[in-house]
């Protein structure tokens, strides 16, 4: 028998390469999901990993950095917040790297 | 900032608050999210506070949860302000983590409810704030722009 496939549909998924089921602790919304500002998650709304093992939207942790009462410090444990290299810059560009297709499948037709 | 920071964040939180809550707070009122009143009981055997249910009003701004939400007790026929060292007896609290030094945007509603049960737990004075007839008196300021001086961080 010989089956021709006449048009398929690539489905992907995608999450954050950190451990699952984990939520922004400033927003409070997964770390997949997006911060409150935007709409799309992934690159537009990228994560900054902590040095000090503390992870936030880069929205929701800048917009608290950027207070003065902040003293630059990380909100969960008070050390001074440094994010890893890889996302040195604040450039969304910065992170593409970090997205981590999962499955690929195919649709039926 | 955009303003539905806070009210998203303030959604996600009612969400979780109307699953559960810890023992001995209870949402009383979320009717917005500029408002909420919650109730609070201590639940050790402290003699300050046996068998009384505090009520405790919290107002959000549209900074929330950058900048701390403003909390105090509320005084009502069946609720007294709790006798504590940092609580005015008009209901004002003077704690670090409502304060800008000391709020950080990990704090949520329960968190800040836990604490000040806490806060009742381990106080042993039965006391107001040095001041409090002065300070109730006089005071016109809202919470958040008093500038409190901490001057003992023991109790």
């Amino acid at each position: 028998m010989k089956v021709n496939i006449k048009n398929w549909n690539a489905v992907a998924t995608w999450r954050w390469d950190i451990p699952e089921d984990d939520v922004c602790g400033i927003c409070q919304v997964d770390f997949d999901g997006t911060c409150p500002a935007c709409k799309y998650p992934g690159d537009d709304c990228s994560l900054l990993l902590g040095k000090c093992g503390h992870n936030f939207h880069m929205h929701c942790i800048l917009e608290w950095i950027k207070q003065e009462s902040a003293k630059g410090q990380c909100p969960m444990c008070r050390q001074k917040f440094e994010w890893t290299e890889q996302q040195n810059e604040t450039s969304i560009d910065t992170t593409r790297d970090q997205v981590e297709p999962l499955e690929m499948g195919t649709e039926p037709v | 900032m955009s303003a539905q920071f806070a009210t998203k964040r303030l959604g996600k939180e009612l969400e979780k608050i109307h699953n559960s809550l810890p023992p001995g707070i209870e949402l009383v009122s979320a009717e917005n999210f500029e408002e909420w009143q919650l109730d609070i009981r201590v639940l050790d055997n402290n003699p300050l506070y046996m068998n009384q249910t505090y009520r405790l009003k919290f107002r959000f701004g549209s900074s929330y949860p950058i900048e701390p939400p403003e909390v105090v007790f509320v005084k009502l026929p069946d609720r007294a302000i709790p006798m504590h060292p940092h609580i005015y007896s008009n209901g004002i609290i003077c704690v670090d983590l409502l304060a800008a030094q000391g709020w950080s945007p990990v704090q949520n509603v329960e968190s800040v409810c836990m604490s000040l049960q806490s806060m009742l737990t381990g106080n042993t004075k039965n006391e107001r704030p040095p001041g409090d007839e002065e300070f109730v008196r006089a005071n016109r300021l809202r919470p958040r722009d008093i500038d409190f001086y901490y001057d003992d961080n023991t109790v």
